[in-house]
């Protein structure tokens, strides 16, 4: 009865859903003539390389145009780690018995991860840091070098990530970040502005501001994920 | 390259339309039906996720411009600002991305507690959670 | 450096990032450095209000990219007030949570005072912001702080109302998301004063279809009826200074958000008809429900929505002396229902099961505090001569000005079955044999101290309404001119006539 009901308003939303988006052509051109600065999206493809010499359009939305979007995302990374700690928290005593909750994992995975992680944080690293010249940047940057470290605490129990040092980063990186946009409010312009002398076009040091906030970034999500996926897998064995 | 995919682009206008909204759409449907109907608590939450899969997915298709290009002025592309696709809604799905996941993380550290405290993982079994 | 909207946002988020690592050398810091933190909001609060009584609005543009291509901050007498009682209310709040459960180990200090911190930051968030997008993102912030406060206490059903808090407000968030993707689609930008100035080109049939996703979306923040299925669960399940803000903080944003949509983007005639009903429903089904709890802060969370219905019914009005009555009512709430919450949380962590026949006669050993309740509830159900009173008043003679007969006999209705509730609650309280076993906690002084500026407040607005509503009565000028809020944002004019 109550699955009757659902797939028939499911039916209705789906219709009423397509019957909106038929009057969106796909394809079509939305942003209007790009020099005429008509829509956002006009402006930031007229302006990015030469008001911000950074080649990636997305990068420069992100990190500069809307700045204060990603701040809030930054944030919201942190209070979910931090709410996630505070939702499983276990006293003292009960650390010590924390347990890995992982099944033995096979010999192809032991080998083969030992090769690929050096590989897979090099490959995070490199997408953080060139996240202005080619398509990434610190959020994927950081989570290809999260995914490296899930596959090791899969394959290897005794693998610890030392809490300490995360917590570190973690602070650390969004203090700079948030430093950052003071330092544009201190320096007499608003904040989070791209202050620094922009480089050249396509090279890695371009962009002034952008790819250091980027890789700073980059560290955050890098942490924050590994952290979330430990305390995730490291859920008390019952007795 | 292009040309032949513009050929095709142009020729099946309607059945690329009906795929990629279809697809997004059928996404999201499916994702509340899972969210609405299924008793497991993780399968709800996996529901919500791809009821935002759907979402993302839509947001993006929606920037296609036809004969765009990527928006990236690599050397050789300084000049194509006018054939570049919509940056703008993948800057948002790339912050919506990652808002669902801190969703789904803080949603299955609730599940972990609700199930060391009842045993169960089943909605019904929940007395409280009742609509 | 001079004091701008920015520093609601940077000068919490500088405190979270820096907790977790300076409550490593003292234990004590992360209770204390909210406060500072929220005190400093104050003092922002009045230093950005003169601006405001100056020039009408303060702008803001971040990242140095002005109006539309950026993202601005934006305050109006409305938004200004609102976020300056916030910032009142928080530290209020901070002060009265101090040391609420003696027993609390040093992670979860830490993890609570950043949740609180932030949650009231988001909120903050939501109203200054003038770009829709962002607006999503504070929205987010409020969310997972709520339901990682509400799951807090281990020995409660926390997270069970968490995880359905969750799951509705994912789901707005989605539905939210999908409107602002093809609103997106219709007018090329996000900044709000731009979508609200290019509202008229888009088509009447997706503009619906935009508005009713909003409303869904926002509506479960704000409390509307069928969506606030999550209110009683979390309200009743989280701590007491928890659910103290998610009364007198959360609700205003999501109410807020709600408000600036539909009065600044959309500003379709159909819109208020529809506050109004919806309103009236919520309202209604709210009160009749609050009828029947035994939990306290239950009874209190459906009293909550009740009282969010009716402000929504006053917006929906329409008029000036209705939306002046509506901020009215939403000051007043905030300050009343933070009382009651504050108390009832006190009466109840004195209770054995957490049910209002549980504290039969405790006003021998807690007089102050049941005085005060007494007091809350006197001015919650409108009596003269308090503060509920007037802004009760206020949207009854609005109503009246439109002749809405039907709506001032519905409201006089549900006053009545407000004073049912309550005074049983004030009759137990005084006039019941006291049965009570159970060692007394008495609050803190800090508590103490909060819950009485919340009351002397209440009484003085009482006998002195003048000291609020000549402001208010400006706000709500300005927040039905639509105009003019385009043209500061943007600084052209607009094609609205």
């Amino acid at each position: 009865m109550k699955k009757a009901f659902v797939i028939i308003l499911l039916a209705v939303l789906g219709f009423f859903l397509t019957k909106t988006f038929m009057d969106i052509p796909f394809g079509e051109n939305r942003i209007g003539e790009v020099s005429s600065n008509e829509t956002a999206a006009g402006y930031y493809l007229n302006n990015t390389p030469a008001k911000t010499k950074v080649a990636n359009v997305v990068t420069a939305i992100v990190v500069n145009y809307r700045g204060l979007d990603t701040l809030g995302e930054v944030t919201v990374l942190f209070l979910a780690s931090t709410g996630l700690a505070s939702i499983l928290y276990r006293r003292k005593r009960e650390e010590e018995d924390a347990e890995r909750l992982s099944l033995p994992s096979s010999r192809i995975m032991r080998t083969g991860v030992r090769v690929l992680f050096p590989a897979i944080v090099l490959l995070g690293i490199y997408v953080f840091i060139h996240g202005h010249l080619t398509p990434g940047g610190g959020f994927q940057g950081g989570t290809i070098v999260a995914t490296g470290f899930l596959l090791m605490l899969i394959s290897y129990k005794g693998f610890n990530t030392d809490h300490n040092r995360m917590v570190w980063i973690e602070s650390l990186a969004g203090l700079s970040f948030v430093g950052i946009g003071i330092w544009g409010l201190i320096s007499g312009n608003t904040f989070l502005e791209n202050i620094p002398e922009t480089g050249i076009l396509n090279s890695l040091i371009s962009g002034g501001l952008i790819p250091i906030i980027y890789i700073v970034v980059g560290f955050k999500v890098a942490v924050e994920l590994t952290g979330i996926l430990d305390i995730l897998l490291n859920i008390k064995p019952k007795k | 390259m292009q040309e032949q995919f513009n050929e095709v682009f142009t020729k099946y206008h309607e059945v690329i339309t009906w795929g990629v909204y279809g697809t997004a759409i059928a996404l999201m449907l499916i994702g509340l039906y899972a969210i609405l109907i299924k008793k497991n608590l993780v399968k709800i939450i996996i529901g919500l996720t791809i009821m935002d899969a759907g979402i993302h997915l839509l947001f993006v298709g929606i920037g296609y411009i036809q004969n765009g290009t990527a928006p990236i002025f690599s050397p050789g592309y300084e000049n194509a600002a006018d054939r570049m696709v919509d940056p703008v809604p993948q800057a948002l799905v790339l912050t919506a991305i990652i808002i669902g996941f801190a969703i789904t993380a803080v949603a299955l550290s609730l599940v972990i507690r609700l199930y060391k405290h009842h045993h169960t993982a089943k909605i019904d079994q929940i007395k409280s959670l009742k609509w | 450096m001079v004091i701008t909207p920015i520093h609601y946002i940077f000068v919490p988020l500088v405190a979270a990032f820096a907790i977790p690592l300076l409550s490593k050398i003292n234990k004590e810091l992360p209770r204390i450095i909210p406060g500072f933190v929220l005190f400093y909001n104050i003092i922002i609060s009045i230093v950005l209000m003169q601006q405001v009584n100056e020039f009408g609005y303060v702008s803001e543009v971040i990242a140095g990219w002005k109006a539309p291509w950026g993202i601005n901050l934006i305050i109006t007498p409305f938004s200004g007030f609102l976020v300056s009682l916030i910032s009142v209310l928080g530290f209020l709040i901070w002060m009265y949570g101090y040391r609420f459960k003696q027993v609390i180990d040093r992670g979860e200090l830490r993890t609570y005072n950043i949740l609180q911190m932030m949650m009231i930051t988001g909120a903050i968030g939501i109203i200054i912001t003038g770009d829709i997008f962002n607006l999503f993102v504070f929205l987010e912030i409020v969310a997972i702080t709520a339901v990682s406060l509400t799951a807090f206490y281990r020995e409660r059903d926390g997270a069970e109302a968490g995880f359905k808090y969750l799951l509705i407000g994912g789901f707005a968030s989605s539905l939210i998301l999908l409107a602002i993707l093809i609103l997106y689609t219709q007018v090329g930008t996000l900044n709000m004063a731009e979508i609200a100035d290019r509202m008229h080109t888009v088509p009447s049939g997706i503009k619906a279809t935009i508005l009713i996703l909003f409303i869904v979306g926002f509506g479960i923040e704000a409390e509307l009826f069928p969506l606030n299925g999550w209110v009683p669960d979390a309200y009743s399940q989280a701590p007491g200074p928890t659910s103290t803000a998610f009364a007198g903080i959360v609700a205003k944003a999501g109410v807020y958000g709600l408000i600036r949509i539909i009065f600044t983007l959309f500003d379709i005639d159909g819109a208020y008809d529809f506050l109004i009903t919806a309103g009236l429903i919520t309202m209604i089904v709210a009160e009749a429900a609050a009828l029947k709890q035994t939990n306290l802060k239950r009874m209190l969370a459906y009293s909550s929505i009740g009282q969010m219905g009716l402000a929504l019914v006053a917006f929906g009005i329409g008029t000036k002396e209705a939306v002046f009555a509506a901020m009215f009512l939403l000051f007043n709430h905030a300050v009343i229902k933070s009382l009651l919450f504050m108390t009832g949380s006190i009466l109840m962590y004195n209770s054995k099961d957490k049910t209002i026949n549980s504290i039969k006669g405790i006003y021998k050993k807690l007089p102050i505090i049941s005085l005060l309740f007494a007091l809350g509830a006197f001015a919650i159900v409108g009596l003269p001569p308090f503060s509920g009173f007037w802004s009760k008043l206020y949207i009854l003679t609005a109503a009246a000005d439109k002749n809405m007969i039907f709506l001032i006999v519905t409201i006089l209705a549900v006053s009545i079955v407000e004073i049912v509730y309550y005074f049983r609650v004030i009759g137990k309280l005084y006039f019941a044999e006291d049965e009570n076993v159970i060692e007394i906690h008495k609050p803190t002084p800090q508590a103490f101290v909060a819950m009485a500026v919340l009351g002397v407040t209440i009484i003085v607005v009482g006998f002195n309404p003048d000291l609020v509503t000549g402001y208010f009565h400006n706000a709500a000028d300005i927040l039905l001119d639509k105009a003019s809020y385009i043209k500061y944002v943007l600084n052209v004019e607009s094609v609205i006539q």
